[in-house]
């Protein structure tokens, strides 16, 4: 059997037999998902804020017994004492604040003022509360100019914005925000993967230069032989976690659907209680995203290609120095195109087509985390995807050359750790 | 502990002396090493031949490691070629060579038996017969219990033999010791000694590279010296002892040892190795023996031995090393009882 294959198995099963791997690889996405779910809760309640109570002043005499929260989150407050004592009252904490309604405020004269501790802002809070007296005012205003009740009623209908995606095969309806979380998903899988098993990697290499081992192995073997079964072994042991996650990101989406009535209250939609799932959906103007094969075979062969790239590099890395510290500062130029990527990850979402999401696409640093979003959401053009994976794999062949002969070199030098430039020359011993 | 296997299960390994057609002798010619200013070996020519153990000898510093490494295959050399068999060395060789380093190293995490497999696999060891080589030497080391252990849960002297027997598993033509006795007790250095021996008496070629200077005398052949990535002597030890002449006095007596100073401040001799009943005392210029006998029975109340040898390995080890380098290195070796590293070596010579 050829040895690398004999140092990849060793890699693999040595990894794959460990409590570590069945833990990563089952609870992996749970550990994700919670990661979002806690992050989703935490922002929705800080800007809910829970239940407040306001105070009104009402100068017209006629806002006041309209105004009504329809979320119930807000009590309104009638009050006839003066500005002073509820300034005190708000200062005390007895109520949340108080609302001036000046006089002319229906015939569009003054505005409504708001007084409270926390000030203005741009929470939710504010937003929902301008909304109330806005449409308070304006039933009022419509009222008095003795507008028909069905007038009224067209007036209120609600506006909704269908979006349609265009492709070559034709156009599909559905929300481009479905499309956007699978692809920021996938792109963030790639991107924790590719820094996981590139530290795996390193560690491993770092671990049998210090162990010693090291020497007995490259007296069986080729350093480049060891070097590339270690890296496909590893990978070999991240291809079956990601394979088992793409699934389940290919099941969550199908079930996408579900997950999401589930949170949509039908009473907010206008929908009688006995609304069908279909009918809530529609509501909300979430389609479940129609994900081709290939989105999936992409995803894995960018994880792939990304990960041997970096896995690669950190491989050589990781034998010129003798504790994980000492590897830092030389890892910071092969991060570098990492976390540009992933900083630019918003803005390929927002705008997939932008010259911006093309050019971090075809990088071959940059390429894995942006291409992947970007198949998720379009269609990318076939001759980006043929160049961004030549540029790629073209890259990988250029790394292993370059860090398979740092590599020789490395695993058997000890002592000062070198700086970058001793590295380049470890390049060019025979 | 006996040869013949005493369980049942443990299958004997058939290694009987090897007919010569697998003789092989390693042959360095001419090789040379540079590291970036550094020339770590230089022009190095040398042969340890089957069925004989050839003790590579030197200061830290001198090349040893690298030549190893050049032997091993895990560095090629800048000039010159080595050559196992007739065939220049390679992964082929690899497959017959087995290699003990000084660092030694194992994985902490994998079990005895597993690595071993691992070992013997990398060598191009069917499975099979790996299984049936562990389970052998395993029994012979008295370590078959520990076989399903984590390495991190034995004892350094434990790990050793593991380590011992990773590198005769695939029964190597060529075995290449560094320092193999270095953290064993002494039943277990004289159960490797007798593997070690036993290897050689089956036609397997063997270098030993070690500081411990008895060691080399009682167990090598042949010697070959590097010190400053050259040879500064190589041979049959016996013929090497005989090239350095019987200049050395071993002198055991009762009484007080003060006529070795005047003997010494004279420049006619050097006291090697002094305590409070002997005395091993070199002799310099050509001083007859009888000078020294003269002086000590003058002095002393009795002698009880007194004897003209052949200088021991560690004398010939730093006298050669001295003409080569200076005084300065040879002192540094002599006082600190280890060897002088290459920086130390401030004055060549």
């Amino acid at each position: 059997m050829n040895k690398t294959v004999i140092v990849a198995k060793n890699e693999f099963l040595k990894r794959v037999k460990t409590r570590w791997f069945v833990f990563t690889t089952l609870l992996g996405p749970i550990v994700l998902v919670a990661f979002f779910a806690v992050i989703g809760i935490v922002s929705v309640s800080a800007i809910e804020g829970g239940e407040s109570t306001i105070v009104l002043l009402d100068e017209t005499g006629r806002i006041a017994a309209n105004l009504k929260d329809p979320e119930g989150d807000i009590t309104f407050v009638e009050s006839d004492a003066d500005e002073q004592t509820l300034r005190q009252d708000v200062l005390d904490g007895t109520y949340t604040g108080y609302l001036v309604l000046p006089a002319g405020l229906i015939d569009g004269q003054g505005q409504a003022r708001y007084y409270s501790t926390e000030g203005g802002g741009v929470s939710s809070f504010n937003f929902d509360l301008r909304n109330i007296i806005r449409g308070t005012v304006r039933t009022l205003r419509l009222q008095d100019q003795n507008v028909s009740a069905e007038v009224f009623d067209i007036i209120n209908a609600g506006v909704s914005l269908e979006t349609v995606k265009l492709s070559d095969e034709g156009e599909e309806q559905g929300s481009s925000a479905a499309y956007a979380i699978v692809g920021g998903i996938m792109g963030f899988l790639i991107y924790i993967s590719m820094l996981v098993y590139g530290s795996v990697v390193m560690q491993g290499v770092i671990q049998e230069k210090m162990n010693r081992v090291v020497e007995v192995i490259v007296s069986s073997v080729r350093p480049f032989q060891l070097l590339m079964g270690k890296v496909l072994g590893i990978g070999a042991m991240g291809l079956v976690q990601m394979t088992f996650w793409a699934g389940l990101i290919a099941a969550g989406t199908m079930g996408s659907g579900a997950i999401i009535s589930l949170f949509v209250d039908p009473a907010n939609m206008d929908l009688p209680d006995t609304a069908t799932q279909t009918e809530i959906l529609d509501a909300v103007g979430f389609q479940v995203p129609d994900l081709g094969p290939e989105v999936f075979v992409f995803f894995v062969i960018y994880f792939l290609l990304g990960y041997l790239l970096f896995s690669t590099l950190f491989a050589g890395i990781g034998s010129a120095v003798e504790q994980q510290q000492d590897a830092q500062s030389l890892m910071l130029p092969i991060m570098m195109p990492i976390i540009i990527s992933i900083v630019f990850l918003q803005a390929v979402i927002e705008a997939p087509n932008s010259g911006l999401s093309v050019a971090l696409s075809l990088i071959p640093f940059t390429s894995p985390i942006p291409m992947v979003v970007r198949v998720a959401m379009i269609d990318v053009p076939i001759w980006q995807l043929g160049l961004s994976l030549l540029l790629l794999t073209g890259t990988f062949v250029g790394a292993v050359w370059v860090s398979s002969r740092i590599y020789r070199v490395g695993i058997l030098s000890y002592g000062k750790k070198p700086s970058l430039k001793e590295i380049m020359k470890w390049m060019r011993y025979a | 502990m006996t040869q013949r296997c005493r369980y049942s299960h443990v299958p004997r390994v058939v290694r009987q002396p090897t007919d010569t057609t697998i003789m092989h002798s390693l042959q360095v010619q001419g090789v040379t090493k540079q590291y970036d200013k550094v020339l770590a070996v230089n022009n190095v020519s040398f042969e340890a031949q089957p069925g004989r153990i050839l003790g590579l000898l030197g200061p830290n510093g001198a090349g040893k490691t690298t030549t190893i490494r050049m032997i091993t295959y895990i560095t090629i050399p800048d000039e010159g070629r080595i050559l196992f068999g007739n065939e220049r060395v390679g992964p082929k060789s690899q497959e017959i060579m087995g290699y003990l380093p000084e660092e030694r190293g194992l994985y902490k995490k994998m079990k005895v038996g597993e690595q071993l497999m691992y070992f013997a696999e990398l060598k191009g060891m069917p499975k099979k017969e790996a299984r049936k080589a562990i389970a052998y030497w395993l029994e012979r080391m008295g370590a078959l219990e520990w076989v399903s252990k984590e390495t991190n849960e034995l004892s350094k002297g434990m790990q050793q033999k593991i380590q011992f027997v990773a590198t005769i598993l695939h029964d190597p033509k060529l075995l290449i010791l560094d320092e193999p006795f270095g953290g064993l007790d002494p039943i277990n250095a004289d159960l490797l000694q007798s593997v070690i021996l036993e290897l050689k008496n089956s036609g397997r070629t063997i270098v030993f590279a070690s500081h411990r200077m008895e060691q080399v005398e009682q167990l090598c052949d042949d010697i070959c010296l590097v010190s400053k990535g050259e040879i500064v002597v190589n041979g049959p030890l016996n013929e090497v002892k005989k090239r350095y002449g019987k200049n050395t006095v071993l002198i055991d007596f009762e009484g007080s040892d003060a006529f070795l100073d005047p003997l010494e401040a004279s420049g006619a001799v050097r006291v090697n190795a002094r305590s409070t009943r002997h005395a091993e005392i070199r002799l310099l210029n050509g001083t007859p023996s009888k000078h020294v006998l003269k002086a000590a029975l003058e002095h002393v109340s009795d002698i009880t031995r007194f004897e003209l040898v052949e200088p021991p390995m560690r004398e010939i080890f730093v006298t050669a090393v001295t003409e080569q380098q200076g005084e300065q290195a040879a002192k540094a070796v002599q006082s600190g009882g280890g060897l002088a590293g290459s920086k130390a070596q401030g004055g060549a010579a």
